[in-house]
């Protein structure tokens, strides 16, 4: 797996993610050679109506050049499964960024179950399957000897997983975060301009920072997701999205928002881990918190033994932020395979 | 919560001189207290309550002493009351409609004291907020004064939003 000098990859997904991925693995594809000394080579695209199969490579400027493109492609294969292929791939590493169902995981966690049982390290940008199957996929990949990554599933390309490595001789006592950018967007607005619930997310639909149901994010479970992935990883938690204790934001009024005001707080939505539980739910803070960021960023706050707070900031979401995270895993899963 | 008192002259600007130093340092002022009533040899007890930062409080406090000391200010009496006995919270629903001296009384009944009480409403049984601010005794934890709210809160279908 990903020894030599060439890393053979398998992209399940081509939406925007997936393209980003490409798009970036284009451009920096000359630095990994120079840098890390090894080649990517994709040989596999898969996307819902079927796949693209070439074990000598897929060109990445022709894929990339035209939307059309890859299902023109001699080697297209219409109405094929990734699940039913994936074990005919000679593949190092399946890179997983398909469209996913938050209730199930699927069809995400069929396809880096199978990845896994077929010996390939993955790479995934989907929350679903590690705030539901967490403990699963890790005893699976244990068992493989295999490497699974998830960097982009929080906060996407702010290294809110990765840091772990850089913590490894502290002890991280609590977790505080904003993990929703549409949330943070929304109580940003209400607070500014006073205006209600309603309106500010009206507006941050207009934007595009809220998708037309907005409900996974409103009602805090977008955010419940990312915190159970977060605690899992960085403080060694088995949870998964049913113990975490939920409250959304759509109840909070420009009253409520006033209120804190007066008493120099404000109200954000945080996603907290402490003495072994998970909270997502309005919260006033202090105005000079470090947590009283605006607009549709994310931030997490690490109390830690010996540095005290640790804040990362960051864009929390789009496709090359998220395309950004993936990359960094792959050359992670690179470097480990190398024995660095 | 931090208790100080100490000893003022009664001279115009002297109790700048007091609350400078704890507002350097961070100190949160919750109250002070002047006791014209006890002047003895031109000197005023005064009591002062503020909170410090959970994760600084040591080094402030230090600081604090030290620079009451460098202004001659005599410290009587210094201490650290317990961290959680104050609690900062929001509720939104109809809480007029559902009788806030209720809720107030609730609370009261389990040595939970509201300090404080703002509101922000446009008509009594229109959907409404209020900030309290309470004290709750130091055998409660933080966790056990959130059930008795929360308990409140379900019964009246109120939110809570906390500090």
């Amino acid at each position: 797996m990903c020894k030599g000098m060439e890393v053979k990859i398998c992209l399940i997904g081509m939406g925007n993610v997936g393209t980003s991925f490409l798009q970036l693995l284009k451009e920096k594809r000359d630095n990994i050679r120079a840098n890390f000394n090894f080649n990517c080579k994709l040989i596999a695209i898969f996307e819902h109506d079927g796949a693209l199969i070439n074990n000598d490579g897929i060109d990445l400027d022709i894929i990339l050049e035209n939307d059309t493109n890859l299902r023109k492609n001699q080697h297209w294969k219409s109405n094929v499964k990734a699940q039913d292929l994936i074990s005919t791939l000679d593949a190092d590493i399946c890179i997983e960024t398909t469209p996913t169902n938050p209730n199930t995981g699927e069809p995400a966690l069929t396809h880096i179950i199978e990845a896994l049982n077929n010996n390939i390290d993955v790479i995934s940008s989907n929350k679903a399957p590690f705030y539901l199957q967490y403990k699963k996929i890790q005893n699976l990949a244990n068992k493989m000897n295999c490497f699974v990554k998830f960097e982009a599933t929080v906060a996407s390309c702010v290294p809110a997983l990765s840091i772990k490595r850089s913590l490894i001789g502290n002890t991280i006592s609590r977790i505080r975060a904003i993990l929703n950018g549409t949330n943070n967007y929304i109580l940003s607005r209400m607070t500014a301009e006073g205006i209600s619930f309603s309106a500010a997310l009206k507006e941050a639909q207009e934007l595009g920072y809220a998708e037309t149901d907005p409900t996974l994010d409103i009602n805090g479970y977008d955010a419940a997701g990312k915190l159970v992935i977060l605690s899992n990883e960085l403080l060694g938690w088995s949870k998964s999205i049913e113990d975490v204790t939920i409250k959304g934001i759509t109840k909070i009024t420009p009253h409520a928002l006033e209120l804190a005001k007066l008493d120099g707080y404000v109200i954000k939505h945080l996603a907290i881990a402490e003495k072994n539980n998970l909270t997502v739910e309005p919260r006033l803070i202090k105005r000079d918190s470090p947590l009283n960021i605006q607009g549709t960023l994310n931030t997490i706050e690490l109390q830690t033994k010996y540095a005290g707070a640790i804040i990362l900031m960051g864009k929390g979401a789009g496709g090359f932020e998220a395309a950004s995270a993936i990359l960094n895993d792959l050359l992670s899963i690179v470097k480990k395979r190398r024995g660095f | 919560m931090i208790y100080l008192e100490v000893k003022l002259p009664d001279i115009p600007g002297s109790l700048v001189e007091l609350i400078k130093p704890v507002s350097k340092n961070g100190g949160n002022i919750y109250g002070i207290l002047h006791h014209h009533d006890k002047k003895i040899n031109n000197t005023i007890p005064v009591d002062i309550w503020f909170e410090l930062s959970d994760e600084l409080i040591e080094i402030s406090l230090d600081n604090i002493k030290k620079e009451l000391i460098e202004k001659n200010i005599q410290i009587i009496k210094i201490s650290v009351g317990s961290k959680n006995k104050i609690l900062t919270f929001i509720l939104t629903g109809h809480v007029f409609d559902t009788d806030i001296t209720n809720t107030i009384k609730t609370l009261d009944s389990k040595n939970i004291k509201v300090l404080e009480l703002h509101a922000k409403f446009t008509e009594v049984d229109e959907i409404s907020s209020v900030l309290m601010k309470v004290e709750f005794p130091e055998v409660m934890t933080k966790i056990e004064l959130i059930n008795e709210i929360e308990k409140i809160c379900k019964e009246k279908n109120l939110f809570l939003i906390r500090s």
